[in-house]
């Protein structure tokens, strides 16, 4: 019932013991997961309380962007707005939870260091509670997503199980770049400034307002573009296209040695993070 | 139900502060003088501070330990460490038993939220689960004694009935081992009464309890065992019965 019933902690044991605990850690958090639920719904309610339209307001601001971009890109293009505005559309939505779950990252620890320092939570607690957050947030946005596929008649060839399949790929590779953002952004205060600049970047290098095809030959530089795949994993088969079989293995493998190099970095700093804050 | 063994051991528990960003080095050489703080060392290229050293400790079910000390002994930092949120950089420490830190009462008190959500999100933070925190709520409500208030944001409360709502949701899960910097004395002098009950229920139901304290007299009152700490060394655990003797050392 209470956080812990046998605790032991002790120093350093050579580099297998610090990934043992780290592992601990991680099970830990694994095993109170509705804690992390519990504080990423009270992170939504709480920054719209008093607000009449809750978490809706920002997917508002979204659908107008939406708007905006989509009829005036268009134009500008000279693309039919049939085509055009679904793509804006998933891709501002989809984007949106990328760069959130990633520049939120960076206040991970910072934000729960009153916790960490009294207290035996596991860290991991805290990078799910940013994850979830932004995922509480993806399923308000949805709406955007299910009007545009619904209004533009995508939803006759849209795959939502694949789509599905290409959301957890997304989800799975933003968490850990989050979650690195938050380890770096405990040590080094300087970082959440870099990470909000590199993914303002990146919403421009990132075929997000405008398509792929625009490109022509230069198509080849976006499978160097990590976000270009999160991103297509999931809009292109909502929007009834096929994903790259390379897009699968290039999220894959990012998934596994980001994962596998934030572990690690989390094994070795971990007993170190609740005095950077 | 026969309760578990619930027990503290702390075997060469060492404890140092790596300080961030701060360029110590001028101020070293006046601080390692001064008896407040722990030691000041320097190593790649974060100052370190010593804030525990090689402290050993024994403590069993029915122990309250009282710990003394000047500001900066290493009395938080060793109760920090107790709570789990420090790890030792060498040695163990090693603890039986559900921990209750109530170090903080301000814990996760959200002030934008209301006096309901605010408890239960305390409650889910101490380990309880939704069902558990719905469960006490009535009997933490009514401790409060905030009636009406509890359905309004915290942040329009005052500071003696914030204090009110974070005492009554810190102390609503009962533990084995109670850790607790500071006697707790909130709220107005009838508050204060019915806190320092629960309080008291709350030790005596706790196997262990380690209390942080200035006051000679309270940690009389209170505690069966004592330990001075200065600059980050503990003295052995004694009976509280030779506090004076101790403090003269």
């Amino acid at each position: 019932m209470e956080t812990a019933t046998h605790m032991l902690r002790t120093g350093r044991r050579g580099t297998l013991f610090e990934y043992q605990m780290a592992l601990r850690d991680l099970r830990a958090s694994v095993g109170r997961m509705d804690l992390a639920w519990s504080l990423a719904w009270h992170d939504v309610s709480s920054r719209y309380r008093g607000s009449i339209l809750g978490p809706f307001w920002i997917t508002l601001s979204m659908g107008l962007m939406v708007m905006g971009i989509g009829v005036v890109y268009a134009n500008l293009f000279g693309i039919a707005l049939q085509d055009f505005l679904p793509l804006v559309a998933l891709g501002i939505v989809f984007f949106g939870t990328i760069s959130g779950t990633i520049t939120e990252g960076c206040d991970t620890f910072v934000q729960a260091a009153g916790m960490l320092s009294q207290t035996s939570l596991p860290m991991f607690t805290f990078v799910w509670r940013t994850m979830f957050r932004n995922v509480i947030n993806l399923g308000h946005h949805l709406v955007i997503v299910i009007a545009v596929l619904i209004y533009y008649g995508f939803w006759r060839h849209a795959n939502a199980p694949v789509a599905a399949l290409g959301l957890v790929f997304l989800v799975l590779n933003a968490g850990w770049i989050s979650m690195l953002a938050g380890l770096a952004s405990a040590r080094f205060r300087d970082i959440p400034q870099i990470v909000t600049s590199v993914m303002q970047f990146a919403i421009f290098v990132t075929p997000v307002f405008w398509p792929v095809e625009r490109l022509g030959s230069h198509k080849w530089v976006l499978d160097f573009n990590p976000f270009y795949h999160m991103l297509q994993a999931v809009r292109a088969p909502l929007m009834g296209g096929q994903v790259a079989a390379h897009t699968y293995l290039f999220l894959a493998g990012m998934a596994v040695v980001g994962w596998a190099v934030t572990f690690s970095i989390f094994a070795t700093i971990r007993r170190r993070i609740v005095h950077y804050l | 139900m026969k309760a578990p063994p619930v027990s503290i051991s702390c075997q060469g528990l060492t404890l140092r502060f790596p300080v961030y960003g701060v360029d110590a080095k001028s101020l070293k050489k006046h601080l390692a003088k001064i008896t407040v703080g722990g030691k000041l060392g320097r190593s790649h290229g974060s100052t370190e501070v010593t804030a525990l050293s090689n402290l050993n400790m024994e403590l069993k079910a029915g122990d309250r330990l009282g710990l003394v000390g000047h500001n900066g002994s290493g009395k938080t930092t060793l109760l920090r460490a107790l709570s789990g949120a420090y790890e030792p950089d060498e040695g163990a420490i090693e603890v039986k038993g559900r921990i209750a830190p109530l170090l903080d009462l301000n814990l996760g008190i959200d002030p934008s939220a209301t006096g309901y959500e605010n408890i239960r999100l305390r409650g889910r933070i101490a380990g309880l689960s939704a069902k558990e925190v719905d469960a006490r709520m009535d009997e933490i409500a009514a401790f409060t004694g905030l009636g009406p208030f509890l359905a309004m944001p915290v942040k329009t409360y005052s500071a003696g009935m914030q204090a009110r709502l974070a005492f009554a949701a810190a102390t609503s899960v009962e533990a084995d081992v109670l850790l607790m910097d500071e006697w707790i004395a909130v709220g107005d002098a009838e508050f204060q009464q019915l806190a320092h009950k629960r309080l008291l229920k709350l030790v005596e139901r706790a196997g262990i309890l380690v209390l942080a304290s200035h006051d000679l007299d309270l940690l009389r009152l209170y505690c069966n065992k004592v330990m001075r700490m200065e600059g980050g060394v503990a003295s052995p655990v004694t009976d509280i019965r030779k506090l004076d003797e101790l403090m003269a050392a």
